[in-house]
């Protein structure tokens, strides 16, 4: 069983430039699921939530097709190979690629 | 009681004594194998109740599972209390962690097997409630066995209380210390044991496991609990992958519903991490220490001793200005982070530092960032250098003001945030904690937003007295401390609110700036959302100084480097319309503290510009003459070279002008703006030196 993250151009950096990561697991929700991706990636948290666990206001978090905040949040359920795709919202940001900017170490 | 039988257990030998009792090797004469009988003191009996203890060890005895100790049989005689274990050949956890630690396989190998006998027991409705290295066994084999679930002894409420109001040291040895330091916080404050205080003092072993220290000791019971329940927990050092960091940060989140919700998820998060470790070594060990950020497509710029730099903030990035003393020609740099609002710079020339600080914020969070190379490198770290504690409820939306501390404390710096908040640190800005003082004041709850949100957005520390620092926030006012931050008072006497009823308020003002001179802090001069004013008593009262401006409406207003007497403001018509009055872009300037104010346009355009300065956005080099800087939000970038007498365009076509710093670069530090002179030294000493010190870390 595995669940399938697609990361937007911004955080590919906190991802070593993987746009996809799949993870061999059985997350029961996507909340499991997204401590399993921040496990992976700790850069990504920050990114995603704010200091009370919320997800960002200008952040959108898809099951499949389906934004998270229609469905129940980050208590919604997985099947198997579900596919969450993290996107920013509607206006701004950067290139679909690392942008301009490069990680080194 | 070596040689005797108790019903067909015949003792062999003793194993060990704990707080619960004596534990025997014991060989069952029916079933012919060894097991592991605990004798339970009378004490506990005394403590637990026969019934209780009875009830908890048959509940432990229905859990199955690889890495849990079996109970096989629990008795209850007249006389005693015991209970026939497994037996475990193998060694504690606790005597395997060497000084340094595991090595982060055996921390994953192990933290994962108990995670999964937790995730069991949790499960079946069992808590353990002393989760420790001492309470895991681990076999010749590698297998991890858990002992004692659901037959912890729990302390009761007086003994609590008992032990961690306690200044008696507590000695390395005691069983107490062992109890105390994998405490969760709510188990201090007299809460039930639950699964996440055993999660909590799962965090605390895989720490300790990580490192081979406790996150929270102390030599006393007091200390161990004062560092659970306010310290964060030390941080892991860098050879820990930044993953396992990130579990047990999670583990030993203070508020319970922070943490892990199940223990299934800890198995998953470290056998994740456990497979991408092996998968990737070389990868995972080469993300130890913080990010690092560069820009492509930027030509940095080559900067020398003795150069001037302009630092402008805009919403959409920064951007490097330099020229050389002279100031007639600057070369551009940037945009360094295209696309993120920088609201607050810094520039820190402390201690032969050279670095910029940006504030940087966009959808994915707000963050200190800064260069010591003049921007061809960036720092970029993993998690928020500046964020709220989780039990203060808040989450941090932009930070609008960075700020050197006093000249005597050259690691000390302040930034001031939204929501309203400071935050303080005392290693140059590697770590920051929030002010604790200022977020519990009373007024807090009764702050109301202006129209940029509640943000704290200026911090005047004062130059002779480092206990004494005054902030200003909109709309609440202005705050002062004279005990170094741990009591604030409200300091708004004479500053005039015109959107409430009461127009002398205690607070509740909309203060847009306020500036002071180190040689001469107790006076003070604020802009305020309508209204110039002036103090002479470091803020205690203000009064009028709005004499010959066209507007006493504005934002920007800027300290004189050397003349104390001197100030600078840029007026826009009114609150509805914030433009420059009159199409006519003016910065005007009082030499006399404010009893009169001259309009300076030489070189600004007198017809249709219609122009708005934000609060930030006037700043000086702090040279001899004078630097004088500011920046529109239409995105132009002008300067003046003599004190304002004329103006040149530096740039025009920038985003929205946010922030502006300037500076020498061979000066020493001070506040912000108000820069003292320093011996030049070689710039080529100076930063590599700065650069080989960044690269080790």
């Amino acid at each position: 069983m595995a669940v399938i993250f697609h990361i937007p151009g911004p955080l590919l950096v906190y991802t070593d430039g993987n746009r996809h990561i799949e993870i061999d697991a059985s997350p029961a929700d996507v909340r499991e699921a997204l401590e399993l991706l921040f496990s992976l990636h700790p850069g990504i948290r920050a990114r995603l939530l704010t200091e009370q666990g919320e997800i960002r206001e200008h952040v959108n978090v898809f099951l499949g097709n389906e934004e998270l905040r229609h469905l129940d949040g980050v208590a919604t359920t997985l099947e198997d190979r579900a596919e969450i795709t993290i996107m920013q919202a509607v206006s701004g940001g950067l290139k679909p690629n690392l942008g301009n900017c490069v990680r080194d170490i | 009681m070596i040689g005797t039988s108790v019903d067909h257990y015949r003792i062999v030998s003793k194993i060990g004594e704990g707080g619960m009792g004596i534990v025997y090797r014991a060989h069952d004469e029916v079933l012919n194998r060894d097991v592991a009988l605990k004798v339970l003191t009378k004490d506990s009996i005394d403590k637990l109740g026969r019934d209780h203890l009875l009830g908890e060890a048959r509940t432990a005895s229905s859990l199955s599972h690889p890495n849990i100790c079996t109970i096989h049989e629990v008795r209850k005689t007249s006389e005693e209390f015991y209970v026939v274990m497994e037996l475990i050949e193998g060694h504690p956890l606790r005597t395997l962690i060497a000084d340094a630690g595991l090595p982060s396989e055996s921390v994953f190998r192990y933290g994962i097997q108990i995670a999964d006998a937790l995730a069991h027991a949790h499960d079946r409705s069992v808590v353990h409630r002393d989760l420790k290295s001492s309470n895991v066994m681990i076999t010749p084999e590698g297998r991890v066995k858990v002992l004692d679930f659901g037959l912890a002894m729990s302390l009761r409420k007086e003994q609590l209380d008992d032990a961690t109001r306690s200044v008696v040291d507590l000695g390395s040895g005691s069983e107490l210390v062992g109890t105390l330091s994998y405490m969760a916080p709510e188990i201090l404050q007299g809460q039930t044991g639950t699964y996440q205080s055993d999660i909590w003092a799962f965090g605390v072993l895989l720490y300790e496991a990580a490192t081979g220290k406790l996150p929270f000791h102390g030599r006393t019971g007091l200390e161990v609990g004062s560092a659970i329940l306010h310290q964060p927990p030390p941080a892991l050092p860098s050879h820990v992958p930044p993953g396992l960091i990130s579990v047990v940060q999670r583990c030993l989140a203070k508020d319970p519903a922070l943490r892990f919700q199940r223990a299934s998820e800890i198995r998953a998060a470290l056998e994740a991490l456990q497979s991408a470790s092996v998968a990737g070594r070389e990868q995972r060990d080469s993300q130890v220490g913080p990010r690092t950020l560069y820009f492509r497509g930027v030509d940095h710029l080559p900067v020398k001793n003795g150069d001037v730099l302009i630092l402008a903030g805009t919403n959409k990035g920064l951007f490097i200005f330099r020229s050389s003393r002279e100031r007639s020609r600057w070369q551009m740099a940037g945009p360094y982070f295209p696309g993120r609002a920088i609201y607050a710079i810094a520039y820190d020339n402390r201690q032969d530092r050279h670095r910029i600080w940006a504030s940087t914020s966009q959808f994915w969070g707000s963050y200190l960032q800064s260069t010591d190379d003049f921007g061809r490198s960036w720092t970029n770290p993993l998690e928020a250098n500046v964020k709220f504690p989780q039990d203060s409820g808040a989450s941090l939306k932009s930070i609008w003001q960075v700020c050197l501390g006093h000249p005597e404390e050259p690691d000390v710096m302040y930034c001031g945030v939204e929501p309203a908040a400071l935050f303080k640190s005392c290693d140059a800005g590697e770590s920051w904690s929030l002010v604790q003082g200022l977020f519990d004041h009373p007024h807090r709850p009764r702050w109301v937003p202006g129209n940029g949100g509640l943000c704290l957005h200026t911090i005047v520390p004062d130059a002779r007295d480092r206990s004494r620092m005054l902030v200003a926030i909109s709309a609440a006012g202005n705050y002062r401390t004279d005990d170094a931050g741990q009591t604030w008072q409200a300091k708004n006497r004479g500053i005039r609110v015109v959107y409430t009823p009461e127009k002398f308020p205690e607070f509740g003002q909309c203060v847009h700036k306020v500036v002071s001179h180190p040689n001469q802090p107790e006076r003070m001069f604020l802009q305020n959302h309508w209204g110039l004013y002036r103090s002479d008593d470091a803020g205690d009262s203000w009064h009028d100084i709005a004499h010959g401006v066209p507007s006493d409406f504005g934002f920007a207003m800027l300290m004189h480097p050397h003349d104390p007497d001197c100030v600078y403001i840029i007026p826009v018509e009114s609150d509805e319309f914030r433009c420059t009055p009159g199409g006519k872009l003016r910065v005007y300037r009082t030499r006399n503290s404010g009893a009169t104010w001259e309009p300076l346009t030489r070189g600004l355009p007198q017809t249709g510009a219609y122009e708005t300065i934000l609060r930030d956005s006037l700043t000086t080099d702090s040279l001899d003459p004078a630097g004088i800087y500011f920046g529109t939000r239409s995105g132009k970038l002008y300067h003046s070279r003599d004190e304002g007498k004329s103006w040149e365009l530096v740039r025009d076509g920038l985003p929205q002008i946010v922030c502006l710093r300037a500076t020498a670069v061979n000066e020493l530090g001070g506040f912000a703006g108000t820069n003292r002179p320093k011996p030049s030294r070689s710039p080529a000493r100076t930063f590599s030196k700065r650069r080989k010190k960044r690269a080790k870390k």
